[in-house]
């Protein structure tokens, strides 16, 4: 376990959940993330996204991700090499769910397992598993249709 | 010597401010305005914190970065880069590459007006020397940070040391992590919050600053599995190289990291020997700029940065000059 590289905290700074639409359509929900970490990174270095609704883990497939206004499947994060995400900017998260949030809902979790790619001292790099929680109660706000 | 100043002047790294600025507490400008305020002279940026536009900063953004500078009366010294070696996840980055990028900083600080970059251990000796020709082209310093867990006699460093010797536009940074003798507080309040019970924790702590080797204390204090795993990691980390490496380093060092991680006042750092390292550094001849670099956030996000700074800058002043 990592004792130093403690910035998970800035995960879900500020963050809330918005359902998305299309048209009148309801389509999922979104929500923003920051990188934790002092410094940006590339999305190349991203091994692992997953996303849990109260305890139960989305499928991929179902996942997209937006960076620098560009949207992105979960399974081309790895093929990112030059797509940079600076430590101030937040990525969208986007959920694909019919009706967007379900009511009741609670926590949402995020684990990210990420390469830091200046490491490796003595040949293996770190890789560090980074975890936010956002309960969504009150959080919800409705987005720009 | 690689004089770049006419004595020892303290900079410091913006990087001491990262909770303040990734948490958007403070700008890019109230960075600079603190800490020139705070009587500090010389700036180092990490660029992969700083530029939002990293790896290429565009023209625009350096050059109203240096006028920021001069607005605050600060002067650049440190263009930190990366070699961020495993950017791709099916190779490291390739000889080429590392060259390209390297040139590619030295040219960005360039513009922004520093004299320096400052880069990693993994750009290899055979590159070090190939970059030569552009750091004199450029008259750019091209050094690499001497961090631990490494040392002067860690293989590569051997070589880089020789070619240091060697080139007046290479240099190393030591960074003072290297003296580091004994867990700071932020680290012993996060193992107890792993779970270390705080009783078997001191008690390591008191075999390991009388010396008594891990195994004893592993063996001695009924320590859990986990908590001897982070004993062996303490008993590791905590392993100073000697100061006298500074009577090797000093000659080639054209900067250096004042690396803290916490400071409960402005008289010592119970953790890096200041009271030692400054006083040595000054007789054997640097001059240079020491930057204040201030890591206790990746411990711990609430520490206010401004007043460890504070604490170090005394510190500094206390010996120097």
């Amino acid at each position: 376990m990592a004792l130093d590289f403690q910035y998970d905290e800035l995960m879900f700074s500020k963050s809330t959940v918005k359902n998305s639409y299309a048209g009148d359509v309801v389509y999922g929900y979104e929500f923003e993330i920051m990188y934790p970490s002092y410094r940006g990174t590339f999305l190349s270095c991203i091994e692992k996204l997953t996303v849990k609704l109260d305890g139960v883990e989305i499928d991929q497939k179902k996942m997209r991700f937006t960076l620098n206004g560009k949207q992105f499947l979960i399974s081309e994060l790895p093929t990112l090499c030059h797509e940079y995400w600076f430590v101030l900017d937040r990525a969208v998260i986007t959920v694909l769910q019919d009706g967007g949030i379900p009511a009741g809902a609670k926590q949402i979790d995020v684990e990210m397992v990420h390469r830091i790619p200046y490491t490796g001292y003595f040949g293996e790099y770190l890789t560090l598993t980074s975890h936010g929680t956002l309960q969504v109660d009150n959080h919800v706000t409705e987005a720009i249709k | 010597m690689k004089k770049m100043n006419d004595k020892i002047e303290l900079g410091v790294s913006l990087y001491s401010l990262t909770s303040e600025f990734v948490t958007e507490k403070m700008g890019l400008e109230d960075c600079l305005r603190a800490v020139a305020e705070m009587g500090f002279k010389g700036i180092e940026i990490v660029a992969a914190q700083t530029v939002p536009e990293y790896p290429n900063p565009s023209d625009k953004w350096l050059f109203e970065f240096r006028d920021l500078l001069a607005k605050y009366d600060l002067k650049p010294v440190c263009y930190s880069a990366y070699i961020d070696n495993g950017l791709r996840p099916d190779r490291d980055l390739n000889h080429d590459e590392i060259v390209q990028f390297t040139y590619n900083d030295m040219l960005y600080a360039k513009k922004a007006g520093f004299s320096m970059i400052r880069t990693q251990h993994s750009i290899s000796p055979q590159i070090l020397e190939e970059m030569v020709p552009a750091c004199e082209k450029l008259d750019i310093m091209l050094t690499i940070e001497m961090h631990h867990p490494h040392h002067p006699r860690v293989e590569v460093w051997e070589k880089y040391i020789e070619l240091m010797n060697k080139y007046e536009h290479l240099g190393v940074v030591p960074d003072f992590s290297i003296f580091q003798r004994k867990p700071h507080r932020l680290l012993v309040e996060r193992l107890v919050r792993a779970g270390f019970r705080e009783d078997k924790l001191n008690s390591v702590l008191e075999y390991h600053e009388k010396g008594i080797p891990c195994e004893n204390a592993i063996g001695e204090l009924s320590l859990n599995a986990e908590e001897a795993q982070f004993t062996r990691d303490l008993y590791e980390k905590f392993n100073p190289t000697p100061l006298d490496d500074l009577k090797t380093l000093i000659p080639i060092t054209p900067y250096i990291h004042g690396k803290f991680y916490i400071l409960d006042n402005g008289e010592f750092d119970p953790c890096i020997p200041y009271d030692k390292i400054l006083p040595m550094i000054q007789d054997l001849g640097y001059k240079g700029y020491i930057a204040a670099e201030y890591e206790g956030h990746h411990f711990d996000m609430s520490v206010d940065a401004r007043q460890q700074l504070r604490y170090y800058a005394s510190i500094f002043n206390k010996y120097i000059n």
